[in-house]
């Protein structure tokens, strides 16, 4: 059976509301998207979606010490162990709960597929004036002996004058097929600020489609920085709608990828209120086979004067088989903004690679330096130290160095 | 200390180096002087080990082993430095972090911890009041926006962290002011002993004012064609280069 039939399977075992019934028929009549949509032009499914799954259906799984391992060690964590919330932590001025439905705005195959029929996620509420200074940090991990099809469906709100930060892993531990649809709706009121970390570093039997919206009311600062690290197949859809002015939206990412992965970072802005920000900047290193798609799309609505929207997408090529398609996507309707956006794709500059050696840096820890070094303008941006540490380090291990990337 | 015998070198076909000799002693200084294009920045490269040169003859001995089988890192830690004509900026890196990160790798090469955080900091700093320079430079990214003397300055800085046997200087002098010149020469001067010797390479009489070599060299189509010492550096500034490759 391929995972179609076991949804179709599974949706029979569901009581669905009237909403959740259009959703699902929606889904299935459009299907997963395949590599005629634009919007997945270089993106394709058919490797994952032609496999046998289980959907949902999995027990709680007791792993020794596994939160421990995976945490960065946060006081404030909540936990999901195969799709289900077993730990959240209290916090004065901030409610988290076990999943809530709630419709999204936007629609397309895959959020029909996640309204229609996620059953978990969670929902954190932060009330007015609440401002957290340490993060809440969630897992979700994952484990069984078969393969696996789990779906997420998380909201977050934030009230005005707020701040929160968010560690996020998405963490598969067994041999088995295991693809995830996580969805993640942001709310963000007046004056609140933003920010959310996620590190997607899983072994090559994961595939994940992660889509976040981020609504943003006037002077909100909302900062998404998207840590890739492995996975077969991730597919990250960040999509920001600024519906207040002076709002600011921030995106960093870095990928750094070997064997056969394979990353595709879409990303939306929409500028739809006067003098608002948004600065994107993506950084990809390719090793081996591996393969990186970007499409940075930004919209300027013709009443939205005085935007400034920056975009950069820097790549570098490791291997003669690497691949990245890099597409910058701008809409501008308005007269009166400032626009820019760049990319570029190379190699590691062998002019600088001699300057290190020269200094006594061996090959591989010259290269290593120099593709930190160029990762850093993004790494940069993480407010939180000890979740910057550990992308540090995990770069220096997939560069295959001990290196102390640390200032 | 170093020992060079009938090198040839070339780039893509172009033979650059046509059979150079030289030795440098420990304690001693030599300036290599001559024309644009003689072949003085190759000359460097080569004793580096820059891969874009072939060499098509001839031998370099450091400290009697042949040079010319280690890779660029293998020479830097057995003690050779370049100072960089055209210092490479590295954006995205700090001009502290990438020092430690060259010393503890030197360290780890050798068996040895890598030195505690505080007494790298003590050395740096300690290397910066040789140079005048301000405390902020340590964060500051590799040469990323550095002025010309900056950039010069920060050779000589790391050439005082990694304290090489053999140092080249290659037109150290060049994007330099008569300060910055002074500050830079004076922090040559203090880094020399007895047991370790530098090679001067320089268009110009000007920094042998402040470097003082005791051999002069003068550099042309490849050759080393005259020999003397401090004062035929005078000679060339007075008479021109015409004056010996006219010969």
């Amino acid at each position: 059976m391929s995972l179609i039939n076991n949804l179709e399977k599974y949706s029979k075992t569901l009581l669905l509301s009237t909403e959740e019934k259009n959703d699902l028929n929606s889904f299935f009549s459009s299907g997963f998207p395949n590599i005629s949509d634009e919007e997945w032009k270089y993106t394709s499914l058919n490797k994952i979606v032609k496999n046998d799954f289980v959907v949902e259906d999995l027990p709680v799984f007791d792993e020794d010490n596994i939160i421990d391992k995976v945490s960065l060690g946060f006081k404030n964590k909540i936990v999901f162990l195969n799709g289900k919330l077993v730990s959240s932590p209290k916090i004065d001025g901030i409610t988290i709960s076990d999943f809530k439905s709630f419709k999204s705005k936007t629609n397309n195959s895959i959020l029909s597929l996640n309204s229609s029929m996620a059953r978990n996620g969670f929902s954190i509420d932060v009330e007015n004036n609440t401002v957290l200074n340490s993060p809440i940090e969630i897992l979700f991990l994952i484990s069984s002996t078969r393969n696996t099809f789990l779906q997420y469906r998380n909201q977050i709100n934030l009230g005005k004058n707020s701040n929160l930060k968010i560690i996020e892993n998405i963490h598969s531990i067994h041999e088995n097929l295991a693809f995830i649809n996580h969805f993640t709706q942001v709310k963000c009121d007046e004056n609140s600020i933003f920010e959310y970390n996620k590190t997607q570093n899983n072994k090559d039997n994961f595939s994940l489609i992660d889509t976040c919206n981020i609504y943003q009311e006037a002077n909100t600062t909302s900062s998404v920085n998207t840590l890739i690290f492995g996975g077969s197949f991730i597919r990250n859809n960040l999509n920001f709608e600024q519906n207040g002015e002076n709002a600011e939206s921030n995106m960093n990412g870095v990928s750094v990828l070997n064997g056969s992965q394979f990353a595709d970072n879409h990303t939306f802005v929409d500028h739809k209120k006067s003098n608002c920000r948004s600065n994107e900047v993506y950084k990809g290193i390719y090793l081996d086979k591996s393969k990186g798609v970007f499409n940075g799309k930004i919209m300027v609505r013709p009443e939205s004067q005085k935007i400034d929207a920056f975009q950069s997408n820097n790549n570098l090529l490791l291997s003669d088989e690497s691949t990245i398609d890099t597409k910058p996507q701008l809409e501008i309707y308005a007269d009166d903004v400032k626009c820019s956006h760049g990319c570029t794709i190379g190699q590691l500059d062998k002019e600088a690679l001699f300057y290190m050696k020269s200094r006594g840096l061996a090959e591989k820890e010259a290269k290593a330096l120099l593709t930190y070094a160029f990762t850093n303008e993004a790494i940069d941006k993480i407010s939180v130290p000890e979740f910057k540490d550990k992308c540090e380090k995990l770069i220096a291990e997939k560069l295959n160095v001990k290196l102390d990337f640390n200032h | 200390m170093l020992n060079i015998k009938n090198l040839k070198a070339q780039i893509e076909e172009i033979k650059i180096l046509n059979g150079i000799n030289l030795s440098v002693n420990a304690g001693e200084v030599h300036a290599i002087m001559g024309p644009n294009g003689s072949g003085k920045s190759t000359l460097a490269s080569v004793i580096a080990g820059k891969e874009d040169y072939e060499v098509t003859d001839g031998e370099i001995e450091f400290e009697s082993e042949d040079l010319l089988d280690l890779a660029v890192e293998e020479r830097s830690n057995k003690g050779i430095f370049l100072s960089f004509q055209y210092p490479v900026e590295i954006p995205g890196i700090s001009v502290s972090n990438f020092m430690k990160t060259c010393i503890n790798e030197r360290r780890k090469q050798q068996g040895l911890d890598p030195m505690p955080a505080t007494d790298l900091l003590k050395l740096m700093r300690e290397k910066m009041e040789l140079l005048n320079i301000n405390s902020g430079y340590l964060s500051r990214n590799m040469n990323e926006g550095f002025s010309g003397g900056e950039k010069k300055r920060n050779e000589i800085f790391q050439l005082a962290m990694l304290n090489p046997k053999l140092s080249i200087l290659d037109e150290t002098d060049s994007g330099l002011d008569i300060d910055a010149l002074k500050i830079v020469a004076n922090g040559v001067n203090k880094l020399r002993t007895e047991n370790n010797a530098t090679i001067v390479i320089t268009h110009y009489q000007r920094l042998l004012d402040y470097i003082v070599p005791d051999f002069v060299h003068v550099l042309y189509n490849g050759k080393i064609v005259k020999s003397g010492g401090k004062e035929l550096a005078y000679e060339l500034e007075e008479k021109g280069y015409d004056w010996i490759t006219k010969k």
